[in-house]
């Protein structure tokens, strides 16, 4: 397997690109790329020409953090630093609803696999807020609980500050991810706690679960290491080192074959699960990679791989995975 | 083959000796050698050889450290045998504490293999089994810093030290360790340490760096991080902690208001972090420092309008206003993406979303577009909110949502919420304060800013709070002004720097320099807001920089008219700062621009009283004289409707207007039309004296009289008072009747004792009186010599005593060494006039008089004590720094004068140092510009003297005679050349001198029986030279017949008259004598010397004996006791031989010694009159002893008969 670098857009948005994500392909048009910025807009870009599509859409006071396309590929949700959601249609650009909450309490944001629920992690609630996509009301709010032995009742917060969620294929689990590094799995139908995945020590700013398999859990973490977990049995499978700072971002391959992940030293990096080991390094960034996203297999003229990566430098760019 | 001889003869050495443990050492250390030098396989075969060598010595000789130390090298290095060489190492260790090689290389196993704290023990036991072991002091240290045991290291490391004083890795853990114990001051110091031995310790120079951050010293923080930075440019550390230190250093600038300073330090710092960051981006510290820099920018970039102020023009002033707005907006953008940056690394750091809405809150202020609306929650609020969410009990983070917040109930709700949590938060009282302020409940807000006040008295706000609540009456303006300044002074805001300017303008504190910065500033930081620039012009008016001013108030104008028009106070402001504009324009000389603005004003239809005086002023200034005086008439018919502070101003400018158009007697026409009660001030007061001054006869007198009367205030009354008594003395014609002022002042003084202006005028009027005892007066009249500002022309309390010094004869008999004074009324403060003099001097360098009166004192000073050289060499040096001054090319009466009597004292000097050259050179100058006839009199009797000093007596004939053709009205001339005439024998016309000295003397009004006697003094004086005695004896015997005839013209008479009796014998002189000379002793005013030895000799002659003893007495005490002659003492020894007579012996003091004493101490003294050697001689041959003295006597007696 291998990555081949097949446009790079440099000044895509006027500040840092901080979250990236596809929209699937619906009838009318193919597959789009959603990017958020620190510049406040959420852009999308059309796939492979990576040429922007419609209007910057605004409606944010501060920098955008976490972009989340609903799998139906309608619609998507963009949240920023100022703890608004907008969902948007995407072809429209028009505003469906706008979830506020309380400051510092969204950061990243995950559909579920069948579109009806948005999980958003919670910041410093310590908690992921689901929200319904039909109505647009919150439906649950799991809290995680403090890890065992920390002192109950901490005066300045929990001390927890929740940074991303991932559903498991089956839309049945949901993990999160902590500043502290510590990962909560809940089962969702229940809206019940069920354990900690320990291993990391530093935040974990991105998780995916395989697309192949529904128990495997790949994380990243400020710790420069990438794991994989089974996040159902509680057991650690393994953990994959390369890179030289935080990694930022993890994305699984359709094939579920591969991992590819975005860090702080700058590179994106490609990962073979089956020789667990990072197989090919691009170095065409240069700042921090926010983002990798694969673009979801739609359509039947469309089965090739895609990446996509963003950045600090404000460029986004295009791979060809095969 | 030589190299195989050692090899050799060692294994001979072995072979002899197999036992001998030494022989396998050498041996084995001889492969060791060669296997290091050797290499592959043949090295490891060597040194498996070395090692049987060394293992059998260590067999032989177990206490041998070395073998087990190189057998450890072999099993670690060569065969790797961990086990068996630590074991080794160990032996070696233990056997020799102090082996350093050993130790470290067995740490380094234990380290290798991860067994810290077997590591740890091993360097304890043995730093305690040797004080000398110092690498494992060294290596323990090292331990105990990578533990974080910071004080256990710092005694082994101190100890490390000892034996590694210069191993700067040692002095860097020890700072280190100091940093974290918190002993700033010695970690620096070991910091330094390590830095002087090795100079490339990036480590040291961070931390220390870090430190002085930390201490506040930004400025040796910032030297540090550069070093730091040149030894590695791209150390993100040193980097940040540059850029950390330079914002210190910046904020120190700008809270000392040096804004342009502090924005350049951050430029360089926002430079710095960015290559930092662009290094590292994940660093959130490094983005937070960004904001921290870019909003530390936006908050005081100035604007510097001022620097391009001659070409300014509207369109360049709002461009650069635009620009300005545009450069601090877009500072505080950044800082917001910086933080947005931070908070996206670290999404749980609570400060960083204050800091966001800080940023906000900023960005919202300079757009000011922020809308009222308080349904929504407002994003700085919001996000502040953010940091309590995360930090609920952080009261700071209530305070900042106090402060950012728009809705009074939440900002109140929050900073009481803040106080709750920590009650000590001055800022949370301060703010509070403020929002009751503006909700208006003032007695809250004043409690709140007390308690502000008292928690925190350095803190700004609260001090501009009660600068605030001056309108209501609690604080009177100064107190306001006062706490306003101190508000600006802590911090300079904009805001409170108008408010001080505002508060300044309406106290009249505009000239006070503080003002002055703050305006400056408050234009640098709000040159938007139109005051700012308005309150500039008022305080350049104020400073009487007109131009600047002009150019302010213009800026204030376009300024305004920026703003938006809407405003109900725009019209209102835009006319102040027109009138304001047009003021300064005249001030500044553009009449031309002021009439046009008045014009414009006019038209636009408003047109006040103010604008209509500048109006008539500037109109006047350009010569529109019947246009002024329309407005003048104008103005005069509208001064009744005015304010009373106005109408006064109003009515001096037409007053002002109405003498220079129409000339006196118009203005005294229409002042006579006014109604009464507006004269009643200082201001017209002055007009109208000075109207009566001018016109004697004017109907105004009346006026006048009625006026004293009514003014209150003591300085314009005394002003005024001055003003009139100048008028007194211009009441005839052309010559001031300076009796008629001095009359009119004494009346003055006596009902204002105090003033220290009509003391002076007084004074000054006594100096110019030609009265004996007037200076004397003078000086008594004037205050002590105090700095007072003279500004009206009169004489400065130091001038008149400088000059009653120099003008009184008697004035420098302070020090009876040099002369005794018989002058009755002498001034005790003699000397302390030229210390004054020298302190004026001192304190104005430039002041030519100061100069000219400190070199006359001196003058006259030196003249007393006969010119010693010392005061020669001053005087000298003090003259030709002041003919050198400018001063005295010009050519004005004064001047000149003052230059001429410079030169003759230069020429003076010059004569009395024997440069006759230069006193010649002098005198010619002095001739050249000598001011009118009396005046080159002088010069031409100073040559006079000069060629009389030469013996030239032919010219100084010539001099002579043009001194009599010259002639003078100073008597003291005439005195003198009548003194020369006689030594010089230079009469032709014997009586030439006599006679004009007697025309002259008729002039005189006062002290005309003094001038009289001195000059028959000099005459009598004459003749004794003459030896014409008896002619003296009668020219003095006329002048001592006069009442209060001076104790020196009596003493003189005695004298003569003793020389007369000595001579003719006559008893008739010697009663004289003794009347002279009595009279003379009851005349002195202190006991003058030589009278009353005379006078014994008379009485002595005339056969009083107790009389003469008496008087003898008292000349021993009237002589100052370092200053006693011999003759006084022999005269004593005489004294005492008297058969005394019995009473009150002690207080004789003759007999405090006896005779011989006396005699002897009179010897002593004049060993050269043979006098008194005789009457020794005498005194023992009549004792009868035979003693060495005797021979002595007779010997010296002996030897002055054969003379």
């Amino acid at each position: 397997m291998k990555l081949a670098g097949i446009k790079s857009v440099e000044n895509a948005h006027d500040e840092s690109i901080w979250t990236a994500a596809w929209a699937p392909a619906t009838e009318t048009r193919s597959a789009l790329l959603l990017t958020g910025s620190l510049d406040e807009t959420v852009r999308f870009w059309s796939s492979d020409e990576l040429n922007q599509v419609g209007t910057p859409s605004g409606g944010h006071a501060l920098g955008v953090v976490a972009v989340a396309a609903h799998p139906a590929g309608f619609l998507a949700a963009s949240a920023s630093l100022d703890s608004f959601i907008r969902v948007f249609e995407i072809d429209s650009n028009s505003t469906i609803a706008t979830l506020e909450a309380p400051p510092s309490e969204v950061w990243g944001m995950q559909f579920d696999p069948k579109g009806t629920v948005l999980a958003v992690a919670g910041g410093g609630s310590a908690s992921v807020k689901l929200w319904d996509t039909s109505s647009w009301q919150l439906i649950a709010t799991l809290a995680v609980p403090p890890p065992e032995g920390s002192r109950p009742a901490d005066k300045t917060g929990s001390g927890k500050f929740v940074l991303s969620v991932a559903w498991s294929l089956d839309g049945r689990r949901l993990a999160c991810g902590s500043m502290d590094g510590t990962i909560a799995v809940f089962d969702v139908a229940r809206a019940k706690f069920l354990h900690h995945l320990d291993g990391h020590y530093m935040p974990v700013r991105s998780m995916v679960y395989s697309p192949v398999d529904p128990h495997v859990l790949f994380t990243a973490c400020d710790d420069t290491h990438v794991h994989m977990y089974d996040a159902e049995r509680k057991g650690m499978i393994g953990a994959m080192s390369g890179h030289t700072s935080w990694v930022l971002s993890v994305d699984a391959s359709p094939d579920g074959a591969a991992i590819a992940t975005g860090s702080s030293d700058r590179t994106v990096r490609l990962w073979d699960l089956s020789m667990r080991a990072s197989v090919q390094t691009m170095s065409n960034h240069t700042d921090q990679v926010w983002s990798v996203a694969f673009r979801p297999p739609s359509g039947t003229g469309l089965r090739l791989g895609r990446l996509a990566s963003v950045s600090d430098d404000k460029s986004i760019s295009l791979y060809d995975y095969s | 083959m030589g190299i195989e001889d050692p090899l050799k003869s060692l294994q001979e050495a072995l072979d002899s000796d197999p036992s001998n443990p030494s022989n396998h050492f050498n041996l084995g250390l001889l492969f060791w050698r060669k296997g290091e030098e050797a290499g592959g396989d043949e090295s490891k075969e060597l040194k498996d050889r070395a090692a049987e060598h060394f293992l059998a010595s260590a067999k032989l000789n177990p206490s041998d450290g070395a073998s087990f130390r190189l057998l450890g090298h072999y099993y670690s290095r060569v065969s790797l045998d961990v086990q068996r060489a630590s074991k080794c190492y160990q032996r070696a260790v233990s056997l020799d504490p102090e082996d350093f090689e050993a130790g470290e290389a067995l740490c380094d196993l234990l380290d290798a293999s991860g067994k810290e704290s077997l590591e740890v023990s091993t360097c304890r036991e043995i730093s305690e089994k040797s004080r000398r072991a110092f690498w494992a002091f060294r290596r323990l240290g090292y331990l105990q810093v990578h533990q974080k045991k910071w004080l256990e290291a710092v005694q082994n490391l101190q100890h490390a030290i000892r034996g590694y004083p210069t191993c700067a890795d040692l002095w860097e853990a020890l700072g280190l360790a100091y940093h974290h114990l918190g002993m700033f001051t010695a970690a620096l110091k070991s910091y330094g340490r390590a830095i002087e031995l090795e100079n490339s310790r990036i480590f040291a120079f961070i931390q220390s760096g870090n430190i002085q951050l930390m201490l506040g010293s930004y400025k040796k923080g910032v030297e540090q991080f550069r070093y730091a930075l040149d030894i590695a440019p791209h150390d993100i550390s040193a980097q940040l902690g540059l850029a950390s230190g330079l914002l210190g250093l910046s904020k120190d600038c700008v809270n000392s208001g040096a804004f342009g300073w502090g924005a350049v330090l951050l430029e360089e710092a926002s430079t710095v972090v960015e290559a930092g960051t662009r290094l590292t981006g994940n660093i959130f510290s490094a983005w937070k420092l960004h904001g921290d820099i870019k909003i530390a920018y936006a908050k005081c970039f100035p604007w510097e309008g001022e620097r391009i102020c001659h070409e300014m023009n509207e369109e360049i002033f709002s461009s650069s206003i635009s620009d300005w707005k545009k450069t601090c907006h877009l500072a505080a953008v950044s800082a917001r993406k910086s933080y947005q940056r931070a908070l996206h690394l670290v999404p749980w750091q609570a400060n960083v979303y204050t800091d966001i809405s800080i940023a906000l809150d900023l960005i919202g202020s300079l757009e000011e577009s922020f809308t009222a609306d308080t349904d929504v929650w407002h994003l700085p609020e919001k996000m502040s909110l953010g940091g309590l969410m995360l930090e609920g009990a952080n009261s700071e983070f209530w305070i900042i949502l106090g402060c950012v917040s728009h809705s009074y109930p939440l900002k109140q709700h929050a900073l009481i919420r803040g106080l709750q949590l920590d009650g000590s938060q001055s800022a949370a009282w301060a703010f509070l304060g403020k929002l009751y302020r503006i909700l208006g409940d003032k007695k809250l807000a004043r409690q709140a800013f007390d308690h502000a006040r008292s928690i925190d008295p350095s803190l700004a706000l609260p001090w501009a709070g009660m600068s605030v609540d001056s309108s209501d009456g609690k604080y009177s303006v100064v107190e306001a002004y006062e706490s306003c300044q101190l508000a600006a002074q802590i911090l300079p805001l904009p805001e409170f720097q108008v408010g001080l300017g505002m508060l300044a303008a309406s106290s009249g504190q505009l000239l006070s320099p503080q003002v002055f910065v703050a305006v400056r500033q408050a234009a640098q930081r709000a040159p938007f807001y139109a005051e700012s620039h308005n309150l500039k012009g008022l305080v350049y008016e104020a400073r009487r920089d007109y131009d600047l001013a002009t150019g302010a108030y213009k800026c204030a104008r376009w300024a305004l008219n920026t703003m938006r028009n809407a405003d109900p106070a725009f019209k209102s402001c835009l006319t102040d700062v027109s009138i304001n504009l047009a003021r300064s324009l005249c001030q500044a000389g553009h009449a031309n621009d002021a009439v046009r603005e008045c014009e414009a004003l006019r038209i636009n239809g408003t047109f006040n009283a103010e604008g209509f005086q500048i109006y008539a002023f500037a109109l006047w200034q350009l010569g529109r004289n019947d246009e002024a005086l329309v407005l003048a008439r104008t103005l005069i018919s509208n001064v009744p409707t005015m304010e009373r502070r106005y109408a006064v101003a109003a009515l001096g400018l037409v007053c002002k207007l109405i003498y220079f158009i129409s000339g006196q007697h118009s203005v005294s026409a229409v002042i006579q039309k006014l109604p009464k009660e507006l004269l009643r001030n200082k201001r017209m007061g002055f007009i109208v004296a000075t109207l009566t001054a001018l016109d004697p006869n004017s109907q105004l007198q009346m006026l006048l009289s009625s006026l004293l009367q009514t003014v209150k205030s003591h300085d314009a009354a005394t002003e005024l008072h001055s003003i009139v008594a100048i008028s007194k003395m211009m009441t005839n014609g052309q010559i001031l009747e300076i009796e008629n002022g001095l009359k009119y002042l004494r009346n003055v003084l006596h009902v204002y004792p105090s003033s220290s202006l009509i003391r002076n005028q007084l004074s000054s009027l006594l100096l110019s009186k030609e009265d004996w005892m007037a200076s004397e007066r003078a000086i008594k009249c004037s205050l002590a010599a105090t700095r007072d500002h003279v500004n009206n022309g009169l004489k400065s309390a130091f001038e008149i005593h400088g000059a009653v010094r120099v003008a009184c004869y008697a004035g420098g008999a302070t020090c009876p060494k040099f002369s005794f004074s018989t002058c009755k009324d002498q001034l005790m403060q003699g000397t302390m006039t030229v210390q004054h003099l020298q302190k004026w001097l001192h304190q104005e360098p430039w002041n030519y008089k100061a100069r000219y009166l400190l070199i006359l004192n001196i003058y006259q000073k030196a003249r007393e004590e006969k010119f010693p050289q010392y005061l020669c060499t001053t005087l000298k040096r003090l003259l030709v720094a002041a003919l050198s001054q400018e001063i005295y090319l010009k050519e004005s009466e004064q001047c000149r004068y003052q230059k001429f009597l410079l030169l003759l004292c230069a020429s003076e000097i010059s004569l009395q140092c024997g440069d006759h050259i230069g006193c010649f050179n002098r005198t010619e100058n002095a001739i050249a510009l000598a001011p009118s006839n009396s005046d080159l009199f002088f010069a031409h009797l100073q040559l006079c003297r000069a060629y009389a000093a030469q013996d030239d007596l032919l010219n100084v004939k010539n001099e002579y005679m043009i001194c009599l053709q010259l002639k003078t009205a100073n008597l003291i001339g005439w005195i003198s050349l009548k003194y020369l005439e006689s030594r010089y024998k230079l009469q032709e016309n014997s009586s030439a001198v006599d006679i004009n000295f007697q025309s002259c003397l008729a002039l005189k009004m006062n002290s005309k029986s003094i001038w009289g006697a001195t000059f028959n003094l000099v005459c009598a004086q004459c003749s004794v030279h003459d030896q014409d005695v008896f002619h003296a004896e009668e020219t003095l015997m006329g002048v001592c017949a006069e009442e209060n005839a001076d104790s020196c013209l009596l003493l003189f008479h005695g004298a003569v008259c003793m020389e007369l009796a000595r001579q003719q014998s006559g008893s008739q002189f010697l009663l004289r004598a003794a009347a002279s000379l009595t009279k003379a002793q009851e005349n002195a005013p202190v006991p003058l010397p030589i009278i009353s030895a005379l006078l014994a000799q008379a009485e002595a002659s005339l056969g009083a004996r107790t009389k003469w003893e008496s008087n003898l007495r008292l000349e021993w005490f009237s002589w100052p006791p370092e200053m006693r002659p011999a003759e006084l003492y022999f005269q004593m020894s005489l004294l005492a031989r008297q058969p005394n007579k019995g009473s009150n012996q002690n207080s004789n003091v003759e007999l405090s010694q006896s005779s011989e004493k006396w005699l002897l101490r009179a010897i002593h003294l004049n060993p050269s009159c043979l006098r008194y050697w005789r009457v020794l001689q005498k005194l023992i041959g009549f004792m009868k002893q035979k003693s060495p003295f005797y021979d002595l006597c007779l010997l010296i007696c002996g030897l002055s008969h054969v003379d």
